[in-house]
């Protein structure tokens, strides 16, 4: 038998456009560029899905070919203690959150999908009101952050001691990445737990958890799906408060 | 779902964590959403054996491999809503972000460093206890596994355990193995289809 076969049923030869590339992808076998390029091609290739399907179930018991062993203590102890922690302060953001005014709130809990089309209007809206009241007093405070990607925009919301970001004409973040919202105050930036992408459009709003009492500058990177503790890479969004 | 609001009533006593415990991942991942700590370690205690012993086949250390179960459940912790039970269960979804951490951890090294990792981490095992029926059950699994891999012609075994325990592309495999790339796929594809042939449905594994 042949080593190099192509699909079922298609007479063992790969498809065209196919290279052969299903296995190395449900393997985690392809380069970042490669992988990319064949998520794309599986999204107009049945035949690719269904074999990624196929031999995915496989894969996806590899694990168990590992042998066995047991969890080392203290890691759970590390690990617990951090997501203790993140809870706390979860629930002294939702406490916080509680007080501030019914209408903020609803506005910012909206999903970006939902707010990105009336995100403009609304920056338009915060503009006019720090031109009408000259900037000062109560009126919510519109601060331009640095953005690395070309032709896009964003602006930060404060108001008090809570913020949002409005993100315009951003790129979309590659497969299986997510932007990732941090605050820096006088050390290492922290991470939040605000986590998005951006519509077709490229725009997005999302809260920035915990509100902006001493935060110097919020930023924005794109990490892995999930987020990360750290950044891994260099910041797109840098909106500076101080 | 009547177990899961009892739990979420009385999160902070010990009762809370003998009913968390009688949930399924599903209802825990939905309370994991909603920030419920004691709902994520009962996740973590089910998996955690299982991503490290993945991670520790994978990284060959256990610094290395115990970062990236911190990371890989911290991003579980942090994502939790992000969980779709219609991509595979909570245990497939947790081994698939760990799997991810640890290649990355990997690829930030040499394709040599990584040759080397291997043979480190057949010295450092760590054998866990048997106790309960469900640990049984996994180990029986693992044990067919492991087996169907072995079954499998030794060019087949080999470029699958690179891929995916030692996280090397198919590129740096044929580079390596100084044989044709569109060889190493097909080797991949071969030796994946017998598995599966092999085993039947391992979607079916237990949970």
């Amino acid at each position: 038998m042949s080593e190099q076969r192509g699909h079922p049923g298609t007479g063992g030869t790969p498809a065209e456009g196919c290279d052969g590339n299903a296995a190395p992808y449900v393997l985690g076998a392809l380069s970042e560029s490669e992988h990319d390029a064949f998520v794309r091609h599986m999204a107009d290739c049945a035949v690719c899905r269904e074999e990624v399907a196929s031999l995915q179930s496989v894969v996806s018991a590899l694990p168990g070919a590992a042998p066995q062993l047991k969890a080392p203590p203290e890691l759970k102890r590390r690990l617990m203690a951090d997501v203790r922690a993140d809870a706390r302060r979860r629930a002294a953001q939702a406490a916080s959150a509680a007080r501030a005014d019914a209408p903020r709130r609803r506005w910012t809990t909206w999903r970006p999908m939902i707010a990105a089309p009336v995100a403009a209007g609304f920056a338009a809206i915060v503009v006019l009101a720090i031109v009408l009241s000259g900037g000062g007093g109560g009126a919510p405070r519109l601060i331009r952050a640095e953005v690395t990607a070309p032709g896009a925009s964003a602006y930060l919301t404060v108001s008090d001691e809570h913020a949002s970001l409005t993100v315009s004409k951003f790129p979309p973040t590659r497969l299986g990445e997510v932007y990732e919202v941090w605050v820096k105050r006088s050390g290492n930036p922290e991470p939040t737990d605000a986590l998005f992408n951006v519509t077709s459009r490229g725009d997005a709003t999302v809260a920035v958890p915990g509100g902006v009492r001493g935060v110097r500058a919020v930023l924005v990177t794109a990490e892995p799906d999930g987020g990360t503790s750290v950044p891994t890479t260099t910041p797109t969004i840098v909106a500076r408060l101080d | 779902m009547a177990g899961m609001f009892r739990a979420l009533r009385s999160e902070a006593g010990t009762e809370s964590t003998a009913a968390l415990r009688d949930l399924a991942d599903e209802e825990l991942m939905q309370m994991v959403r909603r920030g419920h700590a004691a709902a994520f370690e009962v996740v973590y205690d089910r998996h955690a054996d299982a991503a490290f012993s993945l991670a520790y086949r994978m990284c060959g250390q256990r610094a290395l491999a115990e970062d990236v179960v911190q990371e890989g459940f911290l991003s579980l912790w942090r994502s939790g809503g992000r969980y779709d039970r219609n991509r595979g269960s909570v245990r497939t979804w947790i081994l698939g972000i760990v799997h991810n951490r640890a290649i990355d951890a990997l690829r930030r090294r040499t394709v040599r460093d990584r040759g080397r990792i291997s043979d480190d981490g057949l010295a450092e095992r760590l054998p866990a206890p048997q106790r309960t029926e469900l640990e049984f059950a996994r180990r029986e699994e693992s044990r067919e596994v492991r087996d169907a891999l072995q079954a499998l012609p030794q060019e087949q075994s080999r470029v699958i355990e690179l891929a995916y325990f030692g996280g090397l592309t198919h590129v740096e495999i044929a580079s390596i193995l100084e044989v044709p790339i569109g060889t190493i796929k097909g080797r991949m594809r071969l030796g994946l289809a017998k598995m599966r042939m092999t085993l039947g449905d391992p979607s079916e594994v237990v949970q």
